[in-house]
């Protein structure tokens, strides 16, 4: 059983089937939230609005193929609007045991490049998430607790807090969590740093698409910034044929 | 005080030119000295504070010299435990294209790590760059310009702005506009941000970085992250911090530095001949004034303290007017550093701010006053020995500054032997510098009787010119040494010192023009940059082969040139075909066979230094040296010693191939390029310009070209000796002036009869005048003498300091200008005292016969 736990994926839906065996505690439901959300493969095309603070609203179109999931997920993701960014692309190698590998592809400068990013409270270029908030985070490293049980748009949920077992493992100081009781799909995390809670964020609009529960809307608050992303995700197929010479920086320079 | 209010004051109010003039001695000594290092201290200050500025929260840099290293090193950085965060960043220098805007300083970064370190505040931009960098990587002609720049240049959001680049000319798109304060002061504000994979574009740089600045993880210390990081990336690299990075601008600016130390301690120096005189001037006139002060109960050492305070006092105003001017000299001439830093190395920065530091300025004031009471403690000891009852005798003067005595002379002969020894034991600096000192008061002590033995011999020359006038003349000097032997001495320190650095020019030009005779003998240069010095563009290798097709080349020889720490001093590398070299350049060999030397070095079996390298750093031929690169530790024997200007700090010359090893650099930064036999130079010139136009940068230079442009280098250097003639004739107007006003004084009875007597006024001129040609030419003939030796010495000084070896070649030219600017300047300066001495009054003059 894989030890990671994604805390946020815009790849990554959330299987969903009638509980086997109801969970007890806080590890047992986070390891059935991620064996219900397991995927070979996929694909979906993505709209990402940023709406900052004066309610000006940007907005990145993309096209996500992802290959493996938790941990060993390869995810080739290309920007196909506005204008000034179509063509990049970005690559997402992540390992089990080590920070993901990622490499941006500029076809301006028909340049591919490393991007290492060392301070992962960065924001995600100019989204309200950090790259922590996008990494598959290693369950193990934190503390789980359940702290009782709670409703999210009217769905019954399991109320979870994980702390962090090593202050550098995350920036956050703490992160409660919602998972709903039918179909273990994550629909609500609150970061916190010290007591200060900083980020939000909702998952809605789920849908079984090929019998995994899926959210096809996810919206991140920066409560410090009072802005707010809005992802969602169109025309999504799970189990597409991809294979691993597809997900390499040579087939990064690949345009489509 | 009171003293100084009742007999002083009155005085000086009385003689207030005089004073002036005096006070102007020591304002000029402190102007040079604190203008000079104002200025040397402004441009490192800017240096200094651009790379602070550019550090933002940066705690180490990693560096592999100027020439980068490999992108992939990147990686082993930022995968090291100790480090936080590591950012690549590439720097350089591009003409702004702006009329008067100078150059623009780049900075290559990556933005999706880069805000960790440095903070960019934007006062106005596209809310898609601020906030996505995501867009401004999707851009390459994207730029981001400081707000002192946009508002210098007019540009907004979205301008255009032109740079020239390694694929021709390129619109940049102005995307950003970063808020005034911190990093945007860098560099005077002609900062601009790039991505960095555009700039490597750009910059002609492949795919390498300049360095890479980190910030260190918590917990970590600076000294564990410096030591695991240059233990991780070996001796080729250097991981500093930032502020260590202004070392190799210091010691570039150290032999600038070391040739205004000696600058300024001559105009102080001279400065002081200057109070001396003025002193013993006001000594001579003041006489009756001390004998009374005595008679009515005045000790000595009140006297003395009187003159003291005075002598303060004066240095005190001299040193406040010399701060002053100083710091407008300063002004003028920083820029000039700055200029001659880039031109000599590329290293363009100027100095916003030129302000004197105030520890400077202290320093200053106090050297000054010191400077000027060591220069009266003479005369003030005269004063303080004035007899009263011979002060008070009416038509008993007594003369202080008569006489000459043997025990000066035998002092003088002492510390010649001494210097002599010194200079032959000559084992280290604090000899050798003991030695210059030695011999400098030597000469200064011998004056007074040079200058009698000369007069004596100029006499029959001046009574031939002028029958009465010339014997008058040269009698007052014969008479009374010690009165003209302060402005003889003073005359003859400039002079020596104008000779020294004129010679220095004289034989650095000779060397030159036979280095560029020998060296630089392509028929055209092809380069990446305007500036020789400058390697911020960098030509692929392969340009090579594109450039060969060019009809009218019969050979391309490719150099890179590049500054490395060799023994903690940046030394410049000259990598390129030995083979072509040794078919096209016949070197001066100074050490080594020169076919031997060649046919190792194209093997890459051995290195050929520089002579001044060898200088510096002691180096023998045969021994092993060592050069830490990014490859590894490069170690071969010096097969070879040849006399190169090619960089004050010493040149290194090795084969291409065993740079490209070390180094994983195979960019050039210049083509040599040689014709076919009656191809013409214009026509290649324009037809390499049409291939490369509109997808190359680059600049083509006939051999005149390049010829005019290392002179004009030179020139620039040499600027400092010009700054020394205007100070060495300016001594001359002042110190004669004031030599002939003690003279006209202790002679107004010899004046007064002389008239009384028949003599005409023209008469009394004439004696006045030859008096001041004579001791213009013992300044000169002593002055020029000495500059023989002085000459000797400032060669050595270079040599050890500077490692610049030249031959001895006297200036004859300098000497023959010299003759007539220094006997007008010193006719000049007769002009008032010989007014003065016609029209004072003869009743008072022979009031006591």
């Amino acid at each position: 059983m894989s030890r990671r736990f994604l805390v946020l994926s815009a790849f990554i839906c959330v299987h969903l089937r009638f509980p086997l065996l109801p969970a007890q505690d806080a590890p047992a439901i986070i390891e059935e939230t991620q064996r219900r959300s397991r995927a070979p493969s996929r694909r979906n095309d993505g709209v990402l609005q940023v709406i900052d603070a004066r309610g000006r609203i940007t907005e990145k179109r993309w096209q996500v193929h992802q290959l493996g999931s938790y941990g060993n997920s390869k995810t080739i993701l290309r920007f196909t609007a506005p204008p000034e960014v179509k063509g990049v692309a970005l690559l997402v190698v992540n390992h089990p045991d080590r920070s993901s590998d990622q490499w941006m592809w500029t076809p301006a400068i028909a340049r591919e490049r490393r991007i290492a990013i060392q301070d992962r409270a960065t924001r995600f270029f100019g989204t309200d998430f950090t790259f922590e908030d996008l990494e598959e985070r290693d369950v193990g490293q934190f503390d789980w607790k359940l702290l009782g049980e709670g409703a999210v748009d009217g769905a019954p949920c399991w109320r979870l807090e994980g702390r962090p077992k090593e202050k550098k493992v995350s920036q956050y100081t703490s992160t409660l969590l919602w998972i709903r009781k039918d179909n273990y799909v994550g629909v609500r995390y609150e970061n916190y740093k010290k007591d200060q809670l900083v980020r939000r964020l909702n998952l809605s609009d789920i849908e079984r698409i090929q019998g995994i529960w899926t959210p096809r809307r996810w919206e991140m608050s920066d409560l410090a910034r009072n802005s707010r992303t809005i992802l969602r995700t169109e025309n999504l197929q799970y189990n597409v044929p991809l294979k691993d010479a597809d997900f390499t920086v040579q087939a990064l320079r690949r345009e489509p | 005080m009171i003293l100084l209010r009742l007999i002083s004051w009155p005085y000086t109010r009385k003689h207030l030119l005089r004073s002036l003039l005096t006070a102007a001695g020591i304002m000029l000594g402190v102007a040079v000295f604190v203008g000079m290092h104002t200025a040397n201290q402004s441009v490192l200050f800017a240096f200094h504070r651009t790379v602070n500025r550019i550090a933002g929260s940066t705690e180490l840099q990693v560096a592999a010299t100027e020439i980068g290293f490999p992108e992939e090193v990147l990686e082993i950085v930022q995968a090291a435990p100790e480090v936080r965060v590591a950012v690549p960043v590439i720097e350089a220098v591009a003409d702004s294209g702006r009329q008067g805007q100078g150059n623009l300083l780049i900075l290559g970064v990556d933005m999706t790590g880069d805000r960790s370190l440095r903070d960019y505040d934007f006062e106005s931009a596209d809310e898609s760059i601020v906030d996505d960098p995501l867009v401004f990587l999707a851009q390459p002609d994207s730029i981001i310009v400081t707000g002192e720049f946009a508002g210098r240049n007019g540009l907004r959001l979205n301008s255009r702005l032109p740079l020239l680049t390694m694929e021709g000319e390129k619109q940049f798109t102005v995307r950003g506009i970063m808020r005034s304060g911190g990093l945007t002061s860098a560099f005077g504000g002609n900062l601009a941000i790039m991505d960095i994979y555009a700039a490597q574009k750009v910059f002609g740089r492949g795919r390498m970085f300049d360095r890479i600045d980190l910030a260190v993880r918590d917990g970590v210390s600076l000294e564990q992250c410096q030591a695991a990081l240059r233990k991780l990336l070996g001796p080729g690299y250097q991981v500093e911090t930032p502020a260590s990075r202004g070392q190799q601008f210091e010691s570039i600016l150290r032999v600038y530095a070391f040739a205004i130390r000696i600058n300024s301690l001559f105009a102080l120096f001279i400065g002081m001949f200057i109070i001396y005189n003025s002193f013993a001037i006001a000594v001579t006139e003041r006489r009756p004034e001390i004998g009374i002060l005595r008679a009515l109960g005045a000790t000595r050492g009140q006297i003395r303290t009187l003159f003291l305070g005075e002598s303060a006092i004066l240095g005190l105003l001299g040193s406040a007017a010399g701060l002053a001017l100083g710091n407008l000299i300063a002004r003028g001439i920083a820029g000039q550093i700055a200029g001659m830093l880039d031109a000599m190395y590329g290293l363009a920065e100027r100095a916003q701010e030129v302000a004197t530091d105030p520890r400077l300025a202290a320093a200053a004031l106090a050297v000054g006053v010191v400077t000027s009471m060591i220069a009266a403690l003479i005369p003030a000891r005269n004063a303080a020995r004035v007899d009263p009852v011979r002060a008070l005798q009416k038509g008993k003067y007594q003369v202080l500054s008569a006489g000459e005595n043997r025990a000066r002379r035998l002092a003088a002969l002492a510390l010649g032997v001494v210097s002599a020894s010194l200079l032959l034991w000559n084992r280290n600096a604090w000899m050798f510098y003991g030695g210059y000192i030695l011999l400098v008061a030597s000469a200064v002590l011998l004056t007074p009787a040079l200058a009698v033995w000369l007069s004596r011999c100029l006499r029959p020359v001046l009574r031939r010119l002028l029958p009465v006038e010339g014997a008058l003349a040269a009698d007052s000097l014969i008479q009374a040494p010690r009165r003209t032997s302060a402005t003889v001495a003073a005359l003859m320190l400039s002079l020596a010192m104008v000779v020294g650095l004129g010679g220095v020019a004289r034989a650095s030009v000779g060397s030159l023009h036979e280095w560029i005779d020998t060296h630089l003998n392509p028929d055209l240069f092809v380069t990446a940059a305007e500036n020789l010095n400058d390697r911020s563009f960098r030509f692929p290798a392969d340009m090579a082969g594109e450039l060969q097709r060019v009809t009218g080349i019969a050979e391309i020889q490719m150099v890179r040139t590049a500054r490395v720490p060799f023994r903690r001093t940046p030394v410049l590398i000259v990598s390129t075909d030995i083979q072509v070299l040794e078919r096209r350049v016949r070197a001066r060999v100074i050490a080594g066979d020169e076919t031997e030397m060649h046919r190792l070095a194209a093997l890459g079996e051995g290195l050929i230094v520089s002579e001044n390298l060898a200088s510096l750093h002691n180096l023998r031929l045969g021994e092993s040296v060592e050069i830490a690169a990014p490859a590894g530790l490069l170690r071969l024997p010096i097969v070879g010693v040849t006399r190169d200007y090619s960089d004050q700090q010493g040149a290194i010359l090795m084969d291409r191939a065993v740079y490209v090893r070390y180094w994983k650099d195979p960019t050039v930064n210049v083509f040599r390029v040689y014709l076919e036999p009656g191809a013409s130079p214009e026509q290649v010139k324009r037809m390499i310009l049409e291939r490369f136009a509109g997808h190359r940068r680059l600049f083509v230079l006939s051999n005149l070209e390049l010829r005019a442009y290392v002179m004009r280098i030179a020139d620039q250097w040499f600027a400092l000796s010009y700054v020394q003639i205007a100070v060495a004739l300016l001594i001359a107007v002042l110190g004669i002036v004031n030599t002939l006003t003690v003279s006209i004084t202790d002679r107004r009875r010899e004046l007064g009869v002389l008239q009384a007597v028949g003599g005409l006024r023209r008469q009394i001129r004439g004696t006045v005048w030859m008096e001041a040609l004579a001791i213009g030419l013992l300044g000169l003939i002593l002055g020029l003498a000495l500059g023989a030796v002085n000459l000797l010495y400032v060669l050595e000084v270079g040599r050890h300091e500077g490692g610049l070896i030249l031959d001895y070649q006297y200036p004859y030219a300098m000497a023959l200008l010299l003759l007539p600017a220094i006997l007008g300047a010193a006719l000049l300066a007769a002009l008032a005292p010989a007014e003065s001495a016609v029209r004072g009054s003869l009743v008072e003059a022979l009031e006591y016969e």
